[in-house]
């Protein structure tokens, strides 16, 4: 296990931002720690840094105890949510910071700069200033700035929450690649569920400063902890007595199947492929997606009568009671 | 914009610049014109009288040491100020604004009370080991000091709030100590908002008056900065003299200005 926090509590005044959490972060891996605004992920994050100090709790990175370790110390690599690019330096010199403070002969940091430029794709932007460069290139040489260092792990706070949505697909799928290629132990901070999904290799859920699941991308999807993880990760509507995606509903305009819950169509809506549902039953509204090919076979309009059930296999978790 | 009608334009134009013409222009006009109504006799003649030259070699003496010593805990008060929490900030912050409320000679019979020789511990002490504070330039590099103060830190701290401390945590997170962060990201990120205060700092220290006054105890040939020099020179009907010394004064603080008037831009990148 490369990182392993255990039983850190952090406060702000009353604000309680972690609550007693533990995890291990295993080695080599790319981990999402994902939650709401405000749930703690990045305060657990900057602890692990250093930049914070938990009031409780012990960080220990690579074997090595680094609960009071500063953060120069703790061989970790930080790239922020707003760059923190050093305006005054050219890209290279960006790059070059942390070799520099490291005393490393010219030639090596040179051809390390070099290098890790070209891993980044900005070595022709080498002697720009950070801002002759576009946000996700200011990303990416953030990113390069935190490599050159060799850090046991690279942490990233939010790194693609200030770019746009099309800069941000191309940046996420561009570090899956990176990490491939690098394999340094990397944790990120996302509130994203599908930039986790698609990213990472395993999930830490976090909420109101505690961890709600630990998994794969595919377990938290298929095995939701409870009606938070299950909430977060994707759609989810009600049914009778149990929460589910809206895509796992089978609708049949006949009532056939025992248990069936019956109910009638008050709106649809097409968005592209998929034709939305609300169907009004006895226990309330209930959401239903199916594809547009399929609601026409079925000859679905508003005011059908049709009966749901959940489908076999489908991802369910019991309802809470109804608020 | 507000529309307003062309003889209200007029109007407010000439009221604004009557306005300065008559406190300010016409004035320092009148003290340049007179410096030169001899030609270059009256300034020549001012510099070779050993009081003015004195005079003029202790003022910058002073107003240098005051810069330094205000640069140095200027920005060390700012960082704290702005980066740093703890109990009685909020006190100390008004605390340091004090100098712009107080007047100087109020701050120069304070200073009197605390350093001077005949009572209190710190004067006594001070002089019985050879080391005068009132009446020589310690004291009066301590009242130019209070007095300039606020410059360098108004400047400094928002600044210092504007570009955050993201940088230096990145800083940190890639090895650098507290002294190489300093040096290395702060230091040139608040740069010219320093040399900003120290300008300003500079030309507040040289034409200090009030405070110094106070503590220097007015000695001719000893004590005398260029605004004493000025005043006493201007009372023994050495008038010719008091406006040329004054004539370079202004130089200095048109100098100043100018030196601000070019940094101005720099700070809006």
């Amino acid at each position: 296990m490369s990182i392993e926090v255990q039983n850190v509590t952090k406060k702000f005044g009353d604000f309680v931002a972690l609550d007693d959490v533990s995890v291990s972060l295993p080695t080599g891996q790319l981990t999402a720690l994902l939650g709401p605004s405000g749930g703690g992920k990045s305060t657990l994050l900057r602890i692990i840094a250093g930049l914070d100090t938990a009031d409780s709790g012990t960080i220990n990175i690579e074997g090595t105890d680094a609960t009071r370790l500063p953060a120069q110390k703790r061989g970790v690599g930080f790239v922020f949510q707003h760059y923190a690019v050093f305006k005054h330096m050219t890209v290279a010199k960006n790059v070059a910071f942390g070799l520099e403070i490291r005393k490393r002969p010219k030639a090596e940091i040179e051809h390390r700069v070099e290098q890790l430029l070209e891993l980044v794709h900005l070595s022709q932007f080498s002697h720009r200033l950070p801002s002759q460069l576009s946000g996700g290139q200011r990303q990416r040489m953030a990113l390069a700035r935190a490599l050159a260092v060799e850090p046991k792990v690279l942490l990233l706070d939010e790194p693609f929450g200030a770019l746009d949505a099309k800069v941000r697909k191309e940046l996420r799928e561009w570090l899956r690649r990176l990490h491939d290629e690098v394999h340094v132990t990397t944790v990120f901070v996302t509130h994203d569920q599908e930039e986790a999904l698609e990213v990472a290799d395993e999930i830490v859920v976090i909420n109101e400063g505690r961890v709600e699941q630990i998994g794969t991308p595919d377990q938290l999807y298929d095995e939701p902890a409870n009606d938070f993880v299950m909430g977060f990760l994707g759609e989810v509507t009600q049914l009778g007595s149990i929460q589910l995606r809206p895509h796992d509903i089978e609708l049949s305009t006949a009532p056939g199947l025992a248990g069936a819950i019956s109910g009638e169509v008050t709106r649809c809506l097409r968005v592209g492929f998929e034709v939305r549902l609300v169907v009004r039953t006895e226990g309330g509204d209930v959401t239903v997606v199916l594809t547009r090919t399929h609601a026409r076979s079925l000859e679905i309009a508003e005011g059908s009568r049709v009966w749901l059930t959940a489908a076999s296999g489908a991802t369910t978790v019991p309802a809470m009671v109804a608020v | 914009m507000v529309d307003v009608s062309l003889p209200a334009k007029w109007l407010l134009r000439i009221v604004a610049v009557g306005y300065v013409f008559f406190l300010v222009a016409w004035p320092v006009g009148l003290v340049v014109q007179h410096t030169f109504d001899a030609g270059l006799d009256n300034l020549t003649e001012a510099l070779s009288d050993e009081q003015v030259a004195g005079a003029l070699q202790l003022t910058v003496m002073v107003a240098v040491w005051a810069v330094v010593i205000n640069l140095v805990f200027g920005v060390g008060i700012s960082l704290l100020l702005v980066r740093f929490e703890f109990p009685g900030k909020r006190v100390l912050s008004a605390l340091i604004d004090l100098p712009l409320s107080v007047s100087p000679v109020v701050v120069g019979l304070a200073l009197l009370l605390v350093y001077n020789g005949r009572d209190g511990w710190i004067g006594p002490t001070a002089e019985s080991r050879g080391f005068q504070i009132i009446f020589d330039s310690p004291g009066m590099i301590m009242a130019t000091c209070f007095v300039a103060l606020p410059l360098v830190i108004r400047e400094v701290v928002p600044v210092l709030h504007e570009i955050g401390d993201d940088q230096e945590q990145a800083a940190r997170s890639l090895g650098a100590n507290a002294r190489q962060t300093f040096l290395r990201i702060t230091l040139p990120g608040i740069k010219w908002a320093v040399v900003y205060g120290v300008v300003l700092s500079l030309a507040r220290s040289l034409g200090e008056f009030g405070a110094v006054k106070i503590v220097s105890g007015n000695i001719t040939g000893q004590t005398q900065t260029a605004t004493l020099v000025v005043e006493s020179k201007y009372q023994s009907f050495e008038q010719q003299t008091a406006y040329a010394t004054s004539f370079l004064l202004i130089l200095v603080s048109i100098a100043c200005l100018v030196v601000v008037a070019f940094l101005r831009p720099k700070r809006t990148h």
